[in-house]
């Protein structure tokens, strides 16, 4: 099998040489090698500001002023203990856990169902419905913060269990967003999808729910995989409105107890406690990354589309 | 056939819905009989103060039976607590500087603290007077900070009396490679017009001038004024094409700890950085910002933290009590003190505390004769613009036209 | 909502009409086979969870009388019901979920906050004029100068929870205990009152006093009894003390004003601006809301300190937005094309990498990322050896800005890019490879317009979500260098933080007049993204 793509995948000649080894190298560089160069160089943009925050948290003073990448006073994990000492961080980061799982969860669900309807069905003021919900993303919400508090004020009042200070009303609120950039990210997805696919499996007599649950969703698996981590890592840093809604300190998610460590004057001392916070929030992501990683990579697709 | 199975899936949904709400419905009946008990009062704060606060404010309310939270919002209290309150849903009381209090009276958020004349004496009269706004008391302080001159003893042993004492001692270290820098004093890409004015009030310059009543007068604007001009001529002899003692890349992130870090011997920063001059095992002396040779003193902004009724609160009674009768008392006072050490406002809780602690006299000192920071609804359209014609003079650009057209930004926002 | 399919779609010309409406000639012998009973059981299940949800919050509607939500309340659950057990509809049956929470909590506040662009909503002017006249009253509530200062507690004859409130005061300085209520105060038998060392009142005859847990349920009974006394009226400060004050401002309806009875001054209602105002033009900082039609509209057109630079800020803001959207994509296609081989190992290890930095917080990066980029202590310039003044020249700024901006962005693009090309069948590129074309052929001819069919749609929802991306300047540059003669715009800014500072960083912040910004901002956006929108229509339909 040939490489899909890239400038230098040139065929699979073997060659019968002298110098066999450094042609192999050379052949190995053209096909893989190169790639490899590639990715590294990505990695290390990747990381350098990475190891930059990784050096603030180890160091001991915790400024923010470490010119080298290297903490030259030394290495030291007060800052990470001093974060679960002084901060309900642990706390934090269940609540961030548990709203963004639920919330990503849904919306990737919520999502699935309009790019279906979206990419497979033709309805009257569908194109004008996919660009509003491309458009209405785009006002400001610094500006709708007014309005949500109007919103909430009365839902606190009626039912307090979904208003202000409950993860739920966050969830609600989140749910607001879940048809959005997900559905035409979907939706794109869906489109590359055989139509042959559904069809046949209507004429086999499947309704649309069927061709929905049974057929369609295994086969985006990957993109769900990704929009999935996509709306997680978004709820995780989500800010603005968790500010809002979350006040008691239990109740608060990691981005917006970690920004309350960063106000005003605190900025300077608690800059490593902040880093360190940085660091393990980045944590979970890379977990629910590795736990999707294989949806993500399956070739469940390659083969559906075979059958 | 299609009518009956949807008919046959309503039912369904119906009857689960009925068993459903069966559980429901006699849940918010429990409720109800314990909240109707006690009243119940809510705190906004920032992080650091809820922390602080809790302790006491549960022990307010065991002590009198009401349930009382604490509840810190991380970023934009001030204009959060506006908004939520004039939706109903804001706190009853809100903790915050003083110079919000023209904002938050502008729109109806908080109301005027009834205090006897007793209590109102325990305080520093600097402080009651920064809380008094249109003649009327809004708020309780109960800290007080301004900036002071932090400086590495043993580099630089003697304070210094004027600004050129100053730039000649930490160039002297300069050159001798004892430090990289001659002041740390923070300015950033955009200015901080707050850790600037000293400088500029002894230069000459001023932002509002005195009403009949002792309030700052809006229409006054001394941003703009020649004598503004000359004083933005004295900062920016100091700056990058001049003496290259003030720097727009030392900024509020880095200004502490290039102090700390040893890189500079003089720090133009508040209480809040000795906490981490202290940790660096830093031998430091506290005094008054210098002022430049032959001109006027250097006069700090006094900024005070205070505790405001909210004005559209649930509970405005309770509010007030814990507001007029609860926070004036001196332990908890203290207590605020050990928590963050700024300078209690009551004067018998900074008696307790400055014993142990002989900074707060000294930042008291160099804030002798500071100068109360405004807190008229104008004073929000200066510091944007003030801070970035500071940036820009020191960066090397011409203060007259700098300063001239800052002073038409700022007169064109303050109605 | 969604009407079904209007008709044949304009792509699928199948004899069926498409997937959806290929069922009616055959629902006859196949219409049994839909209704599976996990199917069936799950439509039950959820709703029923749908009603049983709608009852549960009935409830406080009926309980507070809002007939209005309850009705609309009824009728989305109606709607619901309808909408799940017909067989029509069905693009309805899979937009409305989401589509619910849309409405509630993203076009509602949208439309509210588009409404506020008609009006001066800010500070100053958030109320109605009630609200203004009520907060000038009792801001100018101030103690008579020598009254007394009381001890309070708070009694009733009646029951704790619901009798009239009486006040019991005692005088300090002579011990009388007095109690008050609207009709006055009234001297108390010192037998039979108890008194406390501060002066409180603890037992009086006939009277129950409150503890603070009963007072502070009663709170708002309690700040609004106002005892009259001969030189003004006697209130409530807290639970424990009462003093003497009076109201020195005072709203009268004749004349449309307030007076101080102090000075006898007067500021009468101005409409115009939603103040009082006196008659040299002095107003009271207790404003309300009013209308003012397009005048915020006019403003931006009109307004020197806007419409100056606003053309060089728009193009910088094009740029940005799609040197940001192209950069990362095309970045993190590369990267992904990279990483998709048969041949290469440790892509797991290096997907993770690439992925960390859309793991961190972005705004705790946008601020390290700030420090550094600083002249004389960051990072960049110490390690590069550089002495670059990166936010103080324009180019330089901007370049920074877009390289942050590349930074935080690719690995998404990354994501999705590898999540596509996983998506591509490996057939069709393969077949190309038989047929002898170049892996670069084979990529233009088929892998890069598949991807694109994939992509296109969130290139352009990048690009508006570039476009108003507010953190990427306000946590780095702060829109940063500013020219010296002019503070309010940028090199860097763009419109949505040119905006910020113009509506919020005055007086106070004027919602309405940001409102009016963000309108024109939308509509620029909106065109943009229109025409963008317009072109995938023929990628659309790439395989049908």
């Amino acid at each position: 099998m040939t490489t899909l793509s890239g400038a230098a995948g040139t065929g699979d000649r073997p060659a019968v040489n002298r110098n066999v080894t450094g042609r192999r190298r050379n052949r190995w560089f053209a096909q893989v090698g190169w790639r490899h160069l590639v990715a590294v160089l990505g990695v290390l943009f990747s990381l350098f500001p990475i190891v930059f925050v990784l050096s603030a948290a180890l160091n001991p003073l915790g400024t923010l002023s470490t010119t080298e990448l290297v903490p030259t006073g030394g290495v030291s994990l007060g800052n990470f203990s001093g974060l679960f000492e002084r901060t309900a961080f642990e706390r934090w980061f269940l609540n961030s856990l548990l709203i963004a799982g639920v919330a990503s969860f849904a919306s990737v669900f919520l999502s699935a169902l309009a790019a279906y309807a979206f990419s497979r069905m033709r309805f009257r003021g569908r194109r004008v419905g996919l660009l509003s919900l491309l458009l209405i993303q785009m006002f400001p919400q610094f500006l709708a913060i007014v309005a949500i508090y109007l919103i909430f004020g009365t839902i606190t009042d009626l039912w307090p269990s979904i208003g202000f200070n409950t993860p739920w009303g966050l969830l609600l609120l989140y749910m607001g967003g879940a048809l959005g950039v997900n559905t035409w990210l979907m939706k794109g997805f869906f489109d590359t999808l055989p139509r042959e696919l559904d069809e046949s499996a209507t004429m086999d007599g499947a309704s649309h729910a069927q061709v929905f649950f049974r057929i369609m969703l295994p086969l985006v698996a990957p993109i769900l995989a990704v929009t999935g981590l996509l709306a997680f890592i978004g709820t995780i840093n989500e800010f603005l409105m968790a500010n809002v809604f979350l006040t008691s300190t239990d109740s608060k998610t990691l981005a917006v107890g970690m920004y309350g460590m960063l106000q005003g004057n605190e900025r300077n001392n608690n800059f490593g406690i902040f880093a360190a916070g940085t660091l393990l929030t980045a944590i979970p992501t890379v977990l629910v990354f590795q736990l999707l990683q294989r949806y993500i990579v399956s070739g469940l697709t390659a083969g559906a589309v075979k059958g | 056939m299609r009518i009956r199975t949807a008919g046959v899936v309503a039912l369904f949904a119906l009857a689960l819905a009925a068993s459903g709400c069966g559980g429901d419905s006699d849940k918010p009946a429990a409720k109800e009989s314990p909240k109707a008990a006690g009243g119940k009062l809510v705190i906004w704060a920032d992080d650091k103060r809820t922390a602080a606060l809790k302790p006491f404010a549960e022990k307010f309310g065991t002590e009198n039976g009401v349930t009382v939270e604490v509840q810190a919002v991380s970023k934009d209290l001030q204009t959060n607590f506006v908004t939520a309150s004039q939706q109903g849903s804001g706190p009853d009381v809100v903790v915050g500087a003083h110079d919000w209090i023209g904002n938050l009276v502008q729109n109806g958020a908080i109301e005027p603290v009834q205090l006897a004349a007793a209590q109102k004496s325990a305080f520093n009269e600097t402080a009651i007077k920064a809380v008094t706004f249109n003649g009327q008391l809004f708020g309780v302080p109960y800290a007080q900070e301004n900036l002071a001159l932090i400086r590495n003893t043993e580099l630089a042993p003697e304070a210094p009396k004027t600004i050129e004492d100053l730039v000649a001692s930490g160039k002297k270290l300069k050159a001798e490679k004892k430090a990289t820098e001659t002041l740390c004093l923070q300015v950033g890409q955009n200015g901080d017009a707050y850790h600037i004015y000293p400088l500029y009030t002894s230069a000459g310059g001023y932002l509002f001038g005195a009403a009949a009543n002792g309030d700052y007068d809006p229409k006054d604007l001394g941003v703009g004024k020649p004598a503004s001009i000359e004083a933005f001529k004295k900062i920016g002899a100091l700056g990058e094409k001049g003496e290259g003692v003030l720097k727009r890349s030392i900024a509020d992130t880095n200004s502490i700890a290039t102090f700390t870090g040893k890189k500079c011997a003089y720090l133009v920063s508040g209480p809040w950085a000795v906490a981490d001059v202290k940790k660096a095992n830093i031998k430091y002396d506290i005094s008054a910002i210098p002022g430049f040779a032959g001109g006027k003193e250097a006069q700090p902004f006094v900024g005070v933290q205070a505790f405001y009724v909210a004005a559209k609160g649930k509970n405005k009674a309770l509010a007030q009590e814990f507001v007029a009768n609860y926070t004036t008392t001196p332990e908890l006072a203290v207590a605020l003190y050990n928590a963050e050490p700024r300078p209690p406002a009551l004067t018998a809780a900074l008696d307790q505390v400055k014993g142990s602690d002989p900074d707060l006299a000294k930042f008291q000192e160099a804030g002798r004769n500071g100068q109360v920071l405004p807190a008229i609804p104008a004073m929000a359209a200066i510091w944007d613009p003030f801070g970035k014609a500071e940036a820009a003079v020191i960066g090397g650009a011409d203060p007259t036209s700098t300063i001239t057209a800052a002073g038409k930004t700022i007169s064109g926002q303050i109605k | 909502m969604s009407t079904p399919l209007s008709g044949p779609g304009s792509a699928t010309q199948t004899p069926g009409r498409g997937p959806v409406d290929s069922r009616p000639p055959r629902s006859r012998a196949a219409h049994h086979a839909p209704i599976t009973l996990s199917g069936l059981v799950g439509k039950v299940l959820l709703l029923g969870l749908t009603a049983g949800i709608a009852v549960w919050a009935a409830f406080p509607l009926i309980d507070g009388e809002k007939w209005a939500g309850l009705a609309l309340l009824a009728a989305t659950t109606a709607g619901l019901f309808y909408l799940y057990l017909t067989r029509r509809h069905i693009p309805a049956k899979y937009l409305v979920p989401g589509t619910l929470f849309l409405i509630a909590f993203q076009v509602i506040p949208v439309l509210y906050t588009a409404s506020t662009a008609f009006t001066n909503f800010g500070d100053g002017h958030r109320g109605s004029k009630d609200e203004a006249i009520v907060a000038i009253q009792t801001s100018s509530v101030t103690q008579l100068p020598g009254s007394t200062e009381y001890a309070l507690s708070v009694a009733t004859k009646g029951d704790p929870a619901t009798g009239p409130l009486v006040f019991l005061v005692t005088d300090p300085a002579t011990g009388t205990v007095s109690a008050g209520d609207t009709g006055g105060l009234r001297q108390l038998d010192a037998d039979d009152v108890a008194v406390a060392t501060g002066g409180k009142v603890t037992a009086a005859d006939g009277y129950t006093v409150l503890n603070f847990g009963q007072a502070s349920a009663r709170s708002k009974e309690i700040t609004d009894l106002v005892v009259p006394t001969a030189g003004g009226a006697l209130r409530s400060s807290g639970l424990s003390r009462a003093y003497e004050g009076k109201a020195v401002r005072a709203y009268e309806a004749g004349c449309d004003c307030v007076r101080d009875t102090a000075t006898g001054q007067t500021w009468t209602a101005d409409e115009e601006v939603g103040a009082f105002v006196a008659a040299d033009g002095e107003r009271l900082a207790q404003g309300w809301k009013i209308n003012v039609g397009l005048r915020n509209f006019t403003r931006v057109l009109t307004d020197e300190n806007i419409s100056g630079p606003f053309l060089g800020t728009l193009i910088w803001n094009f740029a940005f937005a799609i040197g940001s959207t192209g950069g990362t994509f095309l970045l993190g296609m590369l990267i992904a094309l990279v990483l998709h081989s048969p041949r290469m190992r440790g892509t797991n290890l290096y997907r993770v990498l690439l992925v960390l930095p859309y793991a961190m917080p972005s705004f705790a990066m946008l601020l390290a990322w700030r420090d550094m980029f600083n002249a004389d202590f960051g990072l960049i310039n110490n390690l590069f050896g550089l002495d670059v003044d990166w936010f103080g020249q324009p180019w330089t700024a901007r370049f920074a800005v877009i390289l942050v901006q590349l930074w935080l962005g690719y690995p998404y693009m990354f994501l999705v890019a590898t999540g596509a090309l996983q998506a591509i069948p490996r057939e069709l590129t393969e077949a190309t490879s038989v047929d002898g074309a170049s892996p670069w052929q084979s990529f233009r001819a088929v892998t890069l317009p598949l991807l694109l069919v994939a992509l296109s749609p969130l290139l352009i929802s990048s690009f508006a979500y570039n476009f108003n991306n507010f953190n990427a300047i306000y946590l780095t540059t702060e829109g940063a260098p500013f020219p010296a003669d002019n503070p309010t715009n940028g090199a860097t800014d763009l419109l949505i933080t040119y905006t910020y500072r113009l509506a919020f960083g005055g007086q106070g912040a004027e919602f309405g007049f940001a409102a009016a910004i963000s309108l024109f901002i939308f509509a620029i956006v909106a065109v943009v993204s229109t025409v963008g929108f317009r072109r995938t229509r023929k990628q659309e339909e790439v395989y049908s």
